[in-house]
């Protein structure tokens, strides 16, 4: 775990109103694996830091992110050289072992994607990126891996409905990697139990201390999003005692 | 090379080598993060603990408001026992006190919490929390009421010699009476202020945004309010008073120490920043530096007495 304040180094546009921003933090752009995330504090911004997946390693550390509010529109404003807070990289991402790998993402969940395809890809797996948003100005311009499935809610690009139904049978037995809203991630829990999802909290300090991120677990109880999460077998985890959409922003 | 400060305070029969502590739930149990800088502490309270595990609130637990935090995590920990075989031997090494924030939901649990930690090696003394439903009579708090307030005192001062300290809520009319009340109880250091009640309202569900309905205000939010009351808090009492609520930088800290306060606990800023104490630290030095002073001790306070 690392604190550094790290500059502003690239950014560019992957969707509608979504963005890559790239930090030069080589010491966790180097150590994150795939489902980690960093906690980013900024001044002027919000008292908290804000948790995001990271998208990209190596040199920079990678984040998505979508202009919702005035967080968001904080960190669009930043110039190049400007400098924030990053934590990182924090929690416990997906285990990934030789074999074919599904990846499933839908909207902003395609934020753990990119680095889960090169580890999956590092070992000699076959990935196949399902990934799905409301229109088709909403999907990721950009993927990794061996093929891409796309679906949009209104039938504008791929598959019409829900990315899960962009998943055949027959490669149900691959290892499924997941993130998205956390109602898209019931799903697929209700359908492949054993699926590993990345999944969402409001979350306070990001490394264990604060017990924001109570996690519901099936067992009973709660464990930390930022510690023993954000990546979860999906049968484990209590959905209906989880809030289903994160909001974060005020009202700009 | 400048000399070196004193730093160091008097806290009734406890000496910190800094004024500076963890606030309870800001650090955990003080091993859970490697970046959480411990050189700085004068010492640390430990997240709050009862007799018995408690599973916590289900979520959402925090909601981030204009310059603060509210927080219904619901005092989710492991327990006393688990405490007492996790923690108490690593606290055992440690170069600065660690005291322990009690819980209870009776005056029976608070007194039985201390008798079990009472000598064991590992606990420098005692935060009791008197900010927690009281079931037994009736959902009132104990922090509300100088007479409940005083009995958790006493069944606390009862079972030891370490330390006690009492940490009061905001949420009184007058916190002056319960000062006084737990002070006359035995109390050897006030801790003033928990974190205020607060709500916020999800304006799509037209639910509370946190689960709980309610919870703690903390964070810049509260610090004129909570510096307020802890300079009353001092000003009523002659024990030693540790100033609590929205401390990030050193001249939030010097505000509590010039009005009065023996020492402060940082809380909510350490969410933010994990070395925040140690900032803290380095901005109090400067200051004494800047002002010609050697000892803490002799920062002047404003703190007339009623």
């Amino acid at each position: 775990m690392f604190e550094t304040e790290a500059p502003l180094a690239g950014r560019r546009q992957v969707a509608r109103d979504t963005w890559v921003l790239a930090f030069a933090a080589p010491e966790i752009g180097h150590a994150a694996l795939a489902g980690q995330f960093v906690n980013i504090g900024w001044r002027p911004g919000p008292l908290l830091r804000r948790p995001f997946s990271v998208y990209g390693g190596g040199d920079n550390v990678e984040i998505l992110l979508k202009a919702v509010g005035a967080g968001t529109d904080q960190l669009l404003d930043l110039r190049a050289g400007d400098r924030v807070s990053l934590l990182g990289p924090l929690g416990r991402g997906f285990e990934i072992v030789a074999g074919p790998v599904l990846l499933v993402s839908g909207g902003l969940g395609v934020a753990p994607m990119p680095l889960a395809a090169r580890q999956a890809k590092l070992l000699g797996c076959g990935v196949h990126w399902a990934h799905g948003a409301r229109t088709a100005a909403d999907l990721c311009v950009e993927w990794h891996g061996d093929e891409l499935t796309q679906a949009t809610d209104d039938g504008s690009v791929g598959l019409p409905g829900s990315v899960l139904n962009a998943v055949t049978e027959s490669e149900e037995s691959a290892q499924i990697l997941a993130c998205g809203p956390n109602v898209m991630l019931r799903a697929v829990a209700e359908r492949w139990p054993d699926a590993q999802v990345a999944l969402e909290t409001y979350m306070g300090c990001g490394t264990g201390v604060c017990l924001g991120c109570a996690v519901p677990l099936c067992s009973g109880g709660y464990d930390r999003a930022c510690t023993e999460g954000p990546v979860y077998r999906a049968g484990d985890v209590d959905w209906p005692s989880l809030p289903g959409h994160l909001h974060y922003a005020p009202a700009r | 090379m400048d000399p070196p400060l004193d730093l160091s305070v008097e806290l009734g029969n406890l000496r910190l080598r800094a004024p500076l502590l963890a606030a309870s739930g800001t650090f955990g149990y003080g091993t859970e993060v490697p970046l959480l800088e411990r050189s700085a502490l004068g010492g640390m309270v430990s997240k709050g603990i009862f007799l018995k595990p408690r599973l916590g609130n289900p979520p959402p637990r925090i909601v981030e408001t204009p310059s603060g935090m509210l927080n219904a995590i619901g005092l989710q920990g492991p327990g006393v026992e688990a405490l007492i075989r996790d923690y108490l031997p690593l606290w055992a090494d440690w170069e600065f006190p660690v005291l322990v924030n009690l819980n209870g939901v009776s005056v029976e649990e608070y007194g039985e919490l201390a008798a079990r930690l009472d000598g064991l090696p590992g606990v420098g003394g005692f935060e009791v929390n008197i900010s927690c439903p009281n079931v037994r009579e009736g959902g009132m708090f104990f922090g509300n009421d100088p007479r409940a307030a005083a009995l958790v005192t006493a069944a606390v001062r009862e079972r030891t010699r370490l330390p006690v300290w009492v940490k009061l809520t905001p949420m009184v009319t007058d916190i002056r009476v319960i000062a006084q009340a737990v002070e006359a109880a035995g109390a050897d250091a006030l801790c003033a202020v928990n974190t205020f009640l607060g709500m916020s309202m999800d304006l799509r569900t037209g639910r509370p945004r946190l689960a709980f309905g309610w919870g703690g205000l903390s964070g810049p939010a509260i610090r004129p309010m909570a510096l307020h009351l802890a300079h009353q808090t001092a000003r009523s009492v002659s024990i030693p008073v540790i100033g609590i609520g929205g401390i990030v930088t050193a001249s939030d800290a010097l505000e509590y120490l010039l009005a009065g306060c023996a020492a402060v606990q940082v809380g909510t800023a350490t969410f933010v920043e994990p070395r925040a104490i140690a900032k803290v630290n380095e901005g109090i030095v400067g200051h004494l530096r800047a002002h010609g002073l050697s000892r803490l001790a002799d920062l002047p306070r404003h703190l007339p007495r009623d």
